[in-house]
């Protein structure tokens, strides 16, 4: 029967873009997208979106968006697993809309609760002179396709200048993937975040 | 290039998903690195998909000692037999305001052995010359490197030689593995 040798399993992401953390930006907005491989297809849910204009308060330097990210995915095999592409937008001093940071990382697989700290990054212009036209006239050096950010391949040229955290955290359930042999660790009921910046900690 | 993307029916091997990134390196004495990795396996892996050695980018922390790469990892193994398990050998290097490019370290880490979400610091050590190689080192850069990089991660060959300590590079590595049971392996 079918429901015994099942072939394909599913993965459900449950979960919020909580907030970020930009020392130096304020009144910012996160764009995001799911980047995964050709065996993976979106069931349910939405494979991108835009969040609202969040800015710092008097009383608190947090930027909070609490935005919900709710997705169902399916596949026949874990390479190309889904990843999660984060781009933060925000205006600078004329007005202009430039990117503040991109980021991505992967949906966690082992189900049960993960809170992940995302990096960010801007691509850095390599001449002075270009930086500062790039300042002055609102145009900094942007991806083309934010989803290149989820890829490991070409990266050996550029240059990047890594300035912020998001914090997203996720409840993760997946369907067959053990009836079809996989084994993926066991189930997390702490949430696990990463403490690598020396600056502070965001949210906790 | 090292890149295989073949689809074949391995319902008799078992197979490892490495599904992660390598994160960042701190503890270096200048900020803007980046980083050569590879994996290397034993005779009886095969790679079915993902790329196993790669380049990250050049990162300059706006704020902090810490550099992030966020590269991401992504490969599927499959394997008749234990030994050779997965191992990532790294390079650290830096990149200096011209473009020059000088070794700032060497380390190696084994994939870990069961499933889950694994978060590895990788210490890293770089080759120590002479005392005048040394003073060489402070004004103009440079520094002795391995003529072999297969010294990063085989303990054969490294009797005399000399090193010194350098920073450390984070690593967020996710392992699945599938069929590892039916052969008796316990992880």
């Amino acid at each position: 029967m079918a429901a015994n040798n099942p072939s394909v399993f599913l993965l459900t992401v449950n979960g919020q873009i909580e907030g970020a953390n930009f020392p130096e930006y304020d009144s910012l907005y996160c764009k995001y997208c799911y980047v995964y491989g050709h065996d993976w297809a979106p069931t349910t849910g939405l494979e991108e979106g835009i969040t609202q204009i969040t800015c710092k308060s008097s009383h608190s330097n947090k930027l909070i968006w609490n935005f919900p990210l709710e997705t169902t995915f399916k596949s026949t095999n874990p390479s190309g697993w889904p990843q999660l592409v984060v781009s933060v937008y925000g205006p600078d001093v004329f007005g202009n809309d430039v990117v503040r940071g991109y980021g991505a990382t992967h949906i966690p697989f082992t189900p049960g609760q993960h809170t992940r700290t995302i990096p960010m990054f801007v691509p850095e212009p390599t001449w002075r002179l270009q930086k500062f036209t790039g300042w002055l006239l609102g145009r900094r050096p942007e991806y083309t396709d934010p989803k290149v950010v989820a890829q490991g391949e070409g990266r050996e040229v550029t240059r990047v200048r890594s300035q912020g955290f998001v914090t997203v955290s996720f409840h993760i359930m997946t369907k067959d993937m053990r009836k079809m042999g996989y084994d993926t660790g066991s189930s997390t009921i702490k949430s696990v975040t990463s403490d690598w910046s020396t600056e502070e900690q965001p949210f906790l | 290039m090292s890149y295989v993307v073949v689809k074949e029916n391995c319902c008799d091997m078992a197979e490892l998903h490495i599904i992660g990134q390598i994160v960042g390196a701190s503890g270096f004495p200048q900020n803007s690195l980046f980083c050569k990795w590879g994996v290397h396996t034993g005779g009886a892996w095969r790679l079915l998909s993902g790329l196993k050695e790669g380049q990250t980018q050049v990162d300059i922390p706006q704020t902090g000692d810490m550099a992030y790469w966020s590269h991401p990892i992504d490969l599927h193994y499959a394997t008749k037999g234990l030994q050779g398990w997965p191992k990532f050998h790294l390079q650290v290097w830096h990149q200096d305001s011209f473009g020059r490019c000088q070794l700032y370290g060497y380390g190696y880490c084994h994939v870990p052995s069961n499933p889950g979400h694994h978060r590895i610091s990788c210490v890293t050590w770089r080759p120590l010359g002479s005392w005048q190689e040394q003073l060489a080192q402070i004004f103009v850069g440079g520094g002795p490197q391995l003529r072999s990089p297969d010294l990063i991660y085989n303990g054969a060959d490294r009797y005399r030689l000399q090193t010194e300590a350098m920073g450390t590079v984070e690593l967020e590595l996710g392992v699945i593995m599938r069929h590892f049971d039916k052969y008796g392996v316990e992880s």
